[in-house]
């Protein structure tokens, strides 16, 4: 029975060519490292969210009457409710921490070098569609934190002369955060990002699967750490499949990012839950306290620290520029980060920075 | 002209138009209704604002505060902070606006005292009539 379902299948779709060609005849380089498998971690991540997303969606009411009611009977009413929202909001913050490491791991390997260029562009703008899903979300249980955080992020745009005040109008549907907001937040969260999300991953995988995974540049012949000017697949005859060794590696890192996830929500169940969103959303009162969600805490203790709003913008844009297009500005040859000790300093000097102000941002 | 040109140029022209019907509706339809020109004016009694304290307010939709200030009278002033459109706070001891966000301060006249907002807060038209404060 099952030899003839196979049969059925490798007439009509070639499953023994798929999987031999995009599996076990896969091969990776021999030198690759666990930070390889980040980038799976993260599509799994993803996947965890569109599934914890839906089922979420079944509950959620995306009213300002009743958002806070709903997520609340979540939480405390429908049976294991709590799981799914804890795995989504824990999640949300995993995957972006998963993309964060994968992104630095690439950098600090130069595995964004010529021809990968746009491959890192892609994964740049994912991490930015993973921030936009995680901002969009943030709003949507109409808490005071959710409430005053969304207010303070669509006033940005304000900064700008001329398009500022409509653009700052345009998200938010009107002149203040209302209902408007809440439902464009919502479209956006539901049924906007999610295609964005997975027609990028589509490109970043083709690139991938088009130029070949990119060797790390240490203990490499020399000619092997320089960026190629010509096309030509990298296939890595020499290498390993990828199944059984790197799957092996794949699912390892997938169960620790599980038992991260499920560590936090049994022994810190409120990490994500300051008691501003606990309290509902009150358009007349800001909170004594509002901050948004760590991996935005650097870039608004930047605007805090800048005295002005436009240049406090204006440097966060040009950050953004430079770290979407930093394989054109980095043309060095060298590969390897510990062959370059400007770059090595630059690396170390922005990610300690990254860190304080995220400290300072909190405190 | 030649037939294919003549046909690419046909494609390009009814592609754009296309693309542009369904632009324009697009943007249309995303951007928020203007703004409410005419807001009725906002009637408090003068006494529920004594010397020195002050009462928040909703003005037209926006949230507001009328402080009656030692020796300077009444003012009438938008709580919404010029950096990032977080909500201002009386100060009473200190005579000061404070807002929670990232520390603006601004003293009763609107005026910043320090912080980041680029601005300082809106004053609103107030009149005192009798035993009434109008705004608006």
């Amino acid at each position: 029975m099952w030899e003839r379902l196979t049969n059925w299948l490798e007439v009509r779709i070639g499953v023994d060519d798929l999987v031999r060609s995009q599996v076990t005849e896969y091969r990776v380089p021999k030198n690759i490292n666990i930070f390889y498998t980040l980038g799976f971690v993260a599509a799994v991540g993803y996947l965890i969210q569109v599934v914890t997303g839906i089922l979420l969606l079944v509950y959620y009411v995306p009213h300002p009457d009743h958002a806070f009611r709903s997520v609340q009977d979540i939480m405390v009413k429908v049976p294991f409710g709590w799981l799914f929202r804890q795995m989504h909001v824990m999640g949300s913050n995993l995957m972006i921490a998963a993309i964060l490491l994968h992104m630095l791991t690439v950098f600090a390997m130069g595995n964004y070098k010529r021809p990968r260029e746009l491959t890192w562009i892609g994964g740049a703008l994912l991490l930015f569609v993973a921030i936009a899903f995680g901002f969009s979300g943030y709003l949507l249980p109409w808490t005071q934190l959710s409430y005053w955080a969304t207010t303070v992020v669509t006033s940005i745009p304000t900064a700008v002369p001329v398009v500022g005040d409509f653009v700052a109008r345009l998200l938010r549907g009107g002149d203040q955060v209302t209902g408007a907001t809440l439902s464009r937040f919502f479209a956006f969260h539901v049924s906007i990002l999610p295609p964005l999300f997975l027609i990028l991953a589509g490109v970043h995988l083709f690139l991938i699967k088009r130029i070949g995974i990119s060797a790390t540049p240490f203990g490499l012949p020399a000619e092997e750490k320089r960026p190629w000017t010509e096309y030509h697949k990298k296939s890595h005859a020499d290498g390993y499949p990828y199944y059984p060794r790197f799957f092996q590696m794949d699912m390892l890192m997938v169960m620790v990012y599980l038992a991260v996830m499920f560590l936090l929500i049994t022994f810190l169940p409120n990490l994500f839950f300051p008691p501003d969103a606990t309290i509902p959303a009150n358009p007349l009162k800001t909170p004594a306290t509002i901050r948004p969600e760590w991996y935005l805490l650097a870039p608004y203790q930047l605007l805090k620290i800048i005295p002005n709003k436009f240049l406090g913008i204006l440097i966060q844009i040009v950050l953004f520029l430079l770290f979407l297009f930093w394989p054109f500005f980095d043309t060095e040859k060298e590969k390897n980060i510990m062959n370059r000790p400007m770059l090595r300093v630059l690396f170390i000097f922005g990610f300690i920075l990254w860190l304080i102000l995220m400290y300072w941002g909190r405190s | 002209m030649k037939r294919r040109s003549f046909l690419k140029a046909a494609l390009a022209f009814l592609g754009a138009t296309t693309a542009a019907s369904f632009v324009y509706p697009l943007f249309r339809f995303l951007v928020p209704p203007p703004r409410q020109k005419k807001v009725n004016s906002l009637v408090i009694a003068k006494r529920d604002v004594p010397l020195g304290d002050a009462k928040e307010i909703v003005f037209g939709g926006i949230p507001a505060i009328v402080v009656n200030r030692p020796g300077k009278g009444l003012i009438a002033l938008s709580r919404v902070c010029t950096h990032l459109g977080c909500l201002v706070q009386y100060d009473q001891e200190n005579k000061r606006l404070l807002c929670p966000c990232h520390a603006g301060v601004y003293d009763l006249e609107g005026n910043i005292v320090s912080g980041p907002p680029p601005k300082p807060l809106t004053k609103l038209p107030l009149k005192v009539e009798g035993e009434t404060i109008v705004i608006g």
